[in-house]
């Protein structure tokens, strides 16, 4: 069986060139030009549009004299300490196997095939970071279309900063990555690797310093600040991105093949998902991509005991959630009332996105009642009135959004914000804003992803309607409060809104319960 | 005289997942030209050997090696060919260019007359351009084990390999196991079907991730390795 072989390193990736070229051939041919120019066409022209009346729409406040200063102090180190958790992640999920995600006829047919794995696997690696570097780069760069507004600096320095800084930092992510998955660092090694990072960005933080790789990319960040005084700093900031990148790239060729066949499997389900927007299936395979298991011990075991069944299984699953789940759940909440402080001193839009956060956060707590949801058959065969059951799993959920929320205000106090405002908003509105959100969180978990494969349009519409409730549903009332305040009508306003979420949360609960009476007839 | 060269070599082979052994200090060695018949109860571990062996696992214990070189080395893979239990395709390649990707992977110089070779006898010469979603599920596994074939290997790993095949698809792959082994290469086959068992010149089974049984295909010893393995 060994006849017939020529010189193998050579056809062997002279293959794989060719198959690449074949398959883009492929692509080209089936692809509808004229409708991709119309979709470019469309997108760009309301992209454009939107952007404008935002920018033009929303009155951002030039920021104070005070506040000018401490940003250019402070900004960079902040900045640097959330480079260092994003690197921390990277780290973490290249331990993991990420961030590539090959094809398993990849796996099966290239990397056993006696070739460079190194060679086989770049471009899909370049592809990758080309892409990340490139949305990176234009979300730095709508960012900066709205900091110049408030901050000193031109329009050009702070969206040219924004954009290099908005495309290095994924770049330095998944190089650390890249660098993890492909040297197979252990997983403690990696951890141990990016607290590192993070505490160095952390004394920066404490200390004023400017020494760590992060820091030196968020001097980038700030650069209009520093009238090009710091150009050296950024230039090792972008240095650092660069070479973890490079280094990645270099090493890529190690990663093990266990991991890439479980990711492809994962990944394939994972854009099938996405495709029909499952949320709630996109949040779960994302679990599974990261390895998260629930815990075989719970952090606390919860006493046998005869009432309140659904209460008791609620929070026996967030006993069992992975200390990582934990914390990204409470640096999401935190960071959500730091943006929250933000919009409140006078960055508006910036208002929008705390609820998004928040909605993330409520997904990972609906889960016990999304798997309620899944078991119609186990849901019959229950004595209870039909729709009775769903609503039950709120109770739990709520309370721990609301737990999540008030940690929020202490992220705000930390940014910034008066500490007798922040917490006593976040005490006033933490249950009936966690009761909201998770009713959103519970709707879109609960949606059926099939129902709209025919009318795509309205299934983007109908995912959409939660994410966009729950980015309203923060801003709306802060804002309101934030308006009230300045008048002098705080109190009254609070109470306002307190008796608004209530009845809006009231109607999302009848909807739910409504949407379960009608599944359960029909399967009864 | 020098005994035969072991063209698989597996010593104390070991793995472990988060605390479940599917594999415990196997050890295993097999020459040119066997045809070794792999058996065990379901979650045995003969799955979890066959990826070791071709290097998409890596053992927590103990080593493999494949014509001398660790499982997943370039020489390992170059020696390898692994016909997996679930058919692996690229949907946006007809059967026979997935074919003449394999091949060039390999270095196969003008692969043409074998692919041709292989689509004939099993059946898929009408189908050559078919794309993986056109195909049945047997339709499938027989393209698979065209791919497990059109390139130059000295071991075949296959798991499962009859599974969907009709008979006479069932006839050609023994004739390619036959071919295989007088070409001199060592071929294990996983699998639950006795026919497949008695074609084999050894038979190895795997209980509980450790050898249970290795000899020959027949007789007293193998009945009741499977009595015992089928009774718990």
């Amino acid at each position: 069986m060994e006849s017939g072989r020529a010189g193998f390193e050579g056809s062997g990736t002279e293959a794989l060139r060719e198959l690449r070229a074949a398959r883009r051939r492929h692509y080209v041919e089936e692809l509808d030009v004229m409708e991709l120019l119309y979709r470019v066409y469309v997108g760009a022209i309301f992209g454009a549009i939107g952007l404008g009346v935002v920018a033009g729409a929303v009155a951002e406040a030039p920021a104070t004299a005070g506040a000018v200063e401490s940003l250019r102090l402070h900004g960079p180190a902040l900045l640097g300490a959330g480079v260092a958790v994003l690197v921390l992640a990277g780290l973490r999920a290249g331990a993991r196997g990420g961030p590539l995600a090959i094809e398993a006829a990849e796996v099966q047919y290239v990397l056993l095939a006696p070739i460079d794995r190194g060679a086989a696997l770049r471009p899909a690696a370049v592809r990758q970071l080309r892409a990340a570097a490139l949305v990176g780069a234009v979300l730095g760069a709508v960012l900066g279309n709205f900091v110049f507004r408030r901050l000193p600096g031109s329009p050009v320095e702070w969206i040219g900063c924004l954009a290099l800084f908005g495309a290095l930092v994924p770049v330095s992510v998944l190089g650390a990555a890249l660098l993890a998955s492909g040297r197979r660092l252990q997983p403690r090694v990696a951890n141990a690797t990016g607290l590192l990072l993070l505490v160095w960005s952390g004394l920066d933080v404490a200390f004023g310093w400017t020494t760590s790789p992060g820091t030196a990319l968020g001097e980038l960040a700030t650069l209009p600040f520093q009238h090009g005084a710091r150009l050296w700093l950024v230039v090792g900031g972008a240095v650092f991105a660069l070479a973890l990148a490079a280094a990645g790239l270099g090493g890529i060729g190690g990663i093990l093949l266990e991991a890439a066949r479980r990711r492809a499997t994962l990944v394939a389900e994972l854009r099938f998902s996405a495709a029909v927007q499952d949320l709630r299936t996109v949040v779960l395979l994302r679990r599974q991509l990261a390895a998260e298991r629930p815990r075989r011990h719970p952090w606390l075991a919860l006493a046998p005991g005869r009432g309140y069944p659904v209460w008791r299984r609620d929070w026996q699953s967030f006993l069992r959630w992975p200390a990582a789940r934990i914390a990204r759940v409470l640096l999401i909440g935190v960071g959500a009332g730091a943006l929250a402080a933000g919009a409140w001193a006078g960055a508006t839009l910036a208002l929008f996105l705390p609820g998004l956060m928040l909605f993330v956060v409520a997904l990972d707590f609906a889960e016990p009642l999304a798997q309620e949801s899944d078991h119609p058959s186990r849901r019959q065969l229950l004595p209870l009135a039909p729709g009775s059951l769903i609503p039950r799993h709120l109770a739990a959920s709520t309370l721990a959004v609301a737990v999540v929320i008030l940690g929020g205000s202490l992220g705000a106090v930390a940014a910034g914000a008066n500490a007798a405002t922040a917490l006593g908003l976040g005490a006033l509105l933490a249950l009936p804003l966690a009761l909201v959100l998770t009713c959103c969180a519970a709707l879109s978990a609960t949606a059926d992803p099939y129902a709209y494969m025919f009318s795509p349009q309205l299934g983007y519409a109908v995912t959409a309607a939660p994410l966009l409730g729950s980015s309203l549903i923060v801003a709306v009332p802060l804002l309101a409060e934030r308006e009230a305040g300045r008048g002098g009508g705080a109190a009254a306003a609070a109470g306002g809104i307190v008796f608004t979420l209530a009845i809006v949360g009231g109607v999302l609960v009848a909807v739910l319960s409504q949407r379960f009476r009608k599944r359960d007839a029909v399967a009864a | 005289m020098s005994p035969p060269r072991a063209l698989l070599r597996a010593e104390d082979l070991g793995r472990e997942y988060e605390g479940f052994t599917a594999l415990d200090g196997l050890s295993l060695e097999l020459a040119a030209a066997e045809l070794l018949g792999l058996v065990g109860p379901n979650g045995a571990g003969k799955t979890t050997f066959l990826n070791l062996a071709a290097g998409l696992l890596e053992p927590t214990s103990g080593r493999i090696e494949i014509g001398g070189a660790a499982a997943g080395s370039v020489e390992a893979r170059r020696a390898l060919s692994y016909l997996p239990d679930t058919p692996v395709f690229y949907e946006d390649l007809s059967v026979a260019e997935h074919l003449g990707y394999v091949a060039g992977l390999h270095g196969v110089d003008r692969p043409g007359p074998r692919i041709e070779s292989l689509l004939g006898r099993l059946g898929l010469a009408e189908r050559s351009d078919s794309l993986p979603a056109e195909l049945s599920h047997g339709m499938r596994q027989k393209a698979s084990i065209a791919l497990a074939f059109v390139r130059p290997f000295s071991v075949l790993l296959a798991d499962e390999p009859f599974d969907g095949l009709d008979p006479p698809s069932r006839s050609v792959l023994f004739d390619l196991l036959a071919e295989a082994r007088a070409g001199g290469a060592a071929v294990v086959v996983s699998t639950h079907r006795p026919d497949v068992i008695a074609a084999a010149s050894r038979c190895v089974g795997i209980r509980e991730g450790a050898l249970a049984y290795d000899g020959p295909p027949d007789g007293e010893e193998i009945a009741g390795f499977f009595d015992a393995a089928l009774s718990g």
